[in-house]
């Protein structure tokens, strides 16, 4: 079918925060703030992939799912992932024989740090030589005034 | 004092210069290496579904069933692709790691029984270990063989009320498909060290005829040609045309149609894939 069923997924990023209340009766409730993530599938017409299967991999073992679950009328589907396993997060939806898949960076930030290709010591050797230069150029300025 | 310092600080520079360098270069080829080193058998499948192993019923209500499928393929290629290459886009893939199957491949798709496996079109022993997660295959005309000058040819037999058509269609027309990851329950195309894994060149024959399992006004079956237009073509019983026969006997409409459905055959798994006409 010309048909090219184009998976148009949509990715937001929302905080899904569990709100404190109060103590009663010994109940003790606590929160924590994760990042989630939204993907929202639709066919190239626009119409909801409702029903739709997503499955979901980890970048640590892109073999076995780490998600899975079904959009919901809105071809939308809500999971958080493990921060602690930075990379690309794999989405597959899939629906009625057609489907496709996405792949969300998850911690690129902390990617991005880890990417610096500087050692310390090149760090230390750099600025070391920096200083240097500034010394060196300062005390060769000042001997021929001198 | 002066001359004493020109060369020392040539040296420093020469020093920290020779510290610096290789600076972010030093693991990738090392990594690069380690995954040559590893290396597995990728095996290359073509897929007709179920639609060519079980038959499937037109959308315009015939039952289709069929004895060869024949389809041609050549410079069959796998990817590690990165990024992940994106159909909708197209243009090259950009990948680090590529293997290639050798050769000209003619295929029936409708081979087995109707629970076949994938039919296997050929295997690279000794690919590089890693995630490949692109293909790109050319459907081109039949050097030789049952399909000879011709990149698909559908054999099999059609019935509806009583009536019953024997059809042989050959199409002559030639396309690159280029997909990104498989789309199905498994994953494909992940390759361990001495393992073995596949990737599958999928065709969507419903996009063609239409599916009646699937609703009237699904875009599937909108874009679909459906039989009833081949079945005018019968005589005696039979349909036995190729893309000249077809181009002039059959509505512009019609022919306009099955050209604008041809491109969509290739799949990988249920992902579609980017088509150019050779």
């Amino acid at each position: 079918m010309k048909q090219k069923l184009f998976v148009a997924l949509a990715v937001s990023f929302i905080l899904v925060a569990i709100p404190v209340t109060a103590f009663a009766h010994g109940a003790r409730i606590t929160y924590q703030t994760r990042t989630a993530i939204e993907i929202t599938a639709a066919y190239d017409t626009g119409e909801p992939m409702e029903g739709a299967q997503v499955t979901i991999y980890a970048p640590d073992d892109p073999s076995t799912p780490c998600f899975t679950g079904v959009c919901d009328e809105n071809g939308r589907f809500t999971f958080t992932p493990d921060l602690s396993k930075p990379g690309t997060w794999d989405v597959q939806v899939r629906h009625a024989g057609h489907g496709g898949i996405i792949h969300i960076p998850v911690g690129e930030e902390t990617a991005a740090q880890g990417g610096t290709c500087y050692t310390p010591l090149q760090i230390v050797l750099m600025a070391a030589c920096v200083v240097w230069g500034l010394v060196g150029t300062a005390l060769f300025f000042a001997r021929r005034k001198a | 004092m002066r001359k004493n310092f020109i060369p020392a600080a040539l040296i420093f520079v020469l020093v920290i210069g020779a510290l610096l360098t290789g600076c972010g270069g030093g693991t990738a080829p090392e990594t690069e290496s380690q995954d040559v080193a590893k290396t597995g058998t990728l095996e290359f499948r073509a897929n007709g579904e179920d639609f060519i192993r079980q038959g499937f019923v037109s959308k315009d209500g015939w039952a289709l069933a069929f004895d060869h499928v024949y389809v041609t393929l050549a410079d069959v290629t796998a990817y590690q692709a990165s990024p992940p290459y994106d159909p909708d886009k197209g243009g090259d893939v950009q990948a680090k790691v590529k293997v290639s199957l050798p050769g000209t491949h003619t295929v029936d798709l409708a081979e087995g029984d109707e629970n076949a496996p994938p039919i296997l079109v050929g295997e690279v022993k000794d690919a590089p270990a890693g995630h490949y997660n692109a293909i790109s295959w050319k459907m081109i005309k039949a050097p030789e063989g049952p399909a000879e000058g011709y990149a698909l040819v559908i054999i099999g037999k059609a019935e509806k009320e009583g009536r019953t058509i024997d059809f042989n269609i050959k199409f002559d027309q030639q396309y690159a498909f280029t997909g990104g990851e498989y789309v199905g329950d498994q994953r494909k195309g992940i390759l361990e060290e001495n393992g073995t894994a596949d990737l599958e060149m999928t065709f969507h024959f419903d996009h063609i005829f239409g599916d009646a399992e699937t609703p009237a006004d699904d875009e599937l079956n909108v874009g679909a040609l459906g039989f009833e237009p081949f079945a005018a073509l019968a005589e005696n019983g039979k349909v036995d045309a190729d893309t000249a026969a077809l181009k002039a006997r059959l509505s512009p409409a019609d022919y306009q149609k099955l050209e604008e459905v041809l491109p969509t055959l290739g799949h990988v798994g249920e992902g579609h894939c980017h088509c150019e006409a050779i």
